[in-house]
């Protein structure tokens, strides 16, 4: 328990250091932030419920994206400038860094699992912003 | 609105530079395009073609009468995301589809926002908080975090300093995660409570192309292949130079201790 509270803490402040970084205005620091940790939320949830690498962050970036479009409509932004720092803890740089890692130390096994674990999360998160964002597209018509 | 075809030449100069401006902030393919679509239309041009590659910017403008106008613009942008500029170049568009502003007042607030940067302090912070707090959320401890702050100081002057030279982004990610690498290597070796991955990855994150590599992703999904494809490109080849820089310092600082 008390280390889920210090991830999602963290990624709240991931969140808001990248929201910062990227130049956002003051007023949309803190929504953008709690994309960040709701975001991580939905992770757990998921990654707990299900036995797999690929649906955890396609449900979080799905959620990261539908949040960001509802604190698009409510504060009158574009909705790209709350999918960023939302997705930010999903990126996985943890296991770029241990294929790498595995890749020094000659454990090629190692490399190569971890290697398609940071491909497959990569793809995951593309493929959840993507679903969203089509969903809405079918809603507009030309 | 009837243009003449020295105004049509300075609209067209306009669009480029808003065109180069979004790419620059880290704005869709789609939306540029889109964007530019918009305006011309406002402007009265009955045809706007607009082709947009985060290399190339092209546009042809259509107008009744005269002659179409083309042009075409090289465009040099590192992927860096920008919102500050990003919102203020939506609301000029915004505008100008609802009442065409005058090409002078245009081409004045343009020139506005192509020189206001995001002030470098806030860069800093954010670097400092978004590099510990993920060295945390990786699994560190607070004194993990703290020592991945610092090196982000380290990482946001680099950035600073070698963004005002001709260095690439590729020869950057390789030269900041080599000394990245090096010092959080030695900082460890030295203070072995610390864990040096998870001050690592904390830093790496400053540095990681995740966010271009999924935005080329979500070009190639909604339609967008060439750019998405020259964009991932782009970033595997970012990304393996974070990878080669920081193999070659995990590689000596384990031939040291």
């Amino acid at each position: 328990m008390k280390e889920i509270v210090i991830q999602l803490l963290s990624a709240f402040a991931g969140g808001f250091g990248f929201a910062l970084i990227f130049g956002m205005r003051r007023r949309y620091l803190f929504f953008a932030s709690l994309g960040a940790l709701l975001g991580w939320g939905v992770y757990l949830l998921t990654d707990s419920l299900l036995d797999s690498y690929f649906l955890p962050p396609l449900f979080a970036a799905a959620f990261a994206v539908t949040y960001a479009e509802l604190m698009a409509r409510v504060l009158k932004t574009p909705a790209t400038l709350f999918v960023i720092p939302a997705i930010i803890p999903l990126v996985p740089g943890g296991s770029l860094f241990y294929t790498m890692s595995y890749a020094v130390r000659g454990d090629a096994e190692g490399a190569r699992l971890s290697g398609i674990q940071t491909l497959e999360s990569a793809l995951a998160i593309a493929f959840g912003i993507s679903l969203v964002l089509a969903l809405r597209e079918l809603r507009t018509k030309k | 609105m009837d243009l003449t075809k020295e105004q049509q030449s300075l609209l067209l100069d306009c669009m480029l530079e808003m065109g180069e401006l979004l790419l620059d902030c880290g704005a869709e393919i789609s939306r540029v395009e889109d964007t530019l679509n918009r305006i011309g239309k406002a402007y009265g041009a009955n045809r706007t073609d607009v082709f947009v590659i985060p290399a190339l910017l092209s546009i042809t403008l259509n107008f009744p009468i005269t002659e179409p106008v083309t042009e075409t613009r090289r465009v040099r942008s590192n992927g860096n995301t920008d919102f500050y500029r990003l919102e203020k170049l939506n609301a000029i568009s915004r505008r100008c589809v609802k009442e065409p502003m005058a090409l002078d007042e245009l081409r004045a607030s343009l020139d506005h926002i192509a020189a206001g940067k995001k002030p470098f302090p806030t860069v800093l912070l954010g670097s400092i908080i978004g590099a510990g707090g993920f060295a945390v959320f990786f699994g560190g401890s607070l004194w993990d975090g703290l020592v991945a702050a610092v090196f982000a100081v380290g990482i946001c002057l680099l950035q600073d300093q070698l963004g005002r030279t001709q260095l690439n982004t590729v020869a950057f990610n390789l030269l900041s995660s080599l000394l990245t690498g090096l010092g959080v290597g030695l900082v460890t070796a030295l203070v072995p409570a610390l864990h040096m991955d998870k001050i690592l990855i904390g830093d790496i994150m400053l540095l990681i192309p995740g966010l271009a590599m999924t935005n080329a992703i979500r070009n190639m999904l909604v339609g967008d292949t060439i750019s998405g494809a020259t964009r991932l490109a782009e970033t595997l080849v970012w990304a393996a130079a974070l990878a080669g820089g920081t193999m070659v310092a995990l590689a000596i600082v384990a031939a040291i201790g």
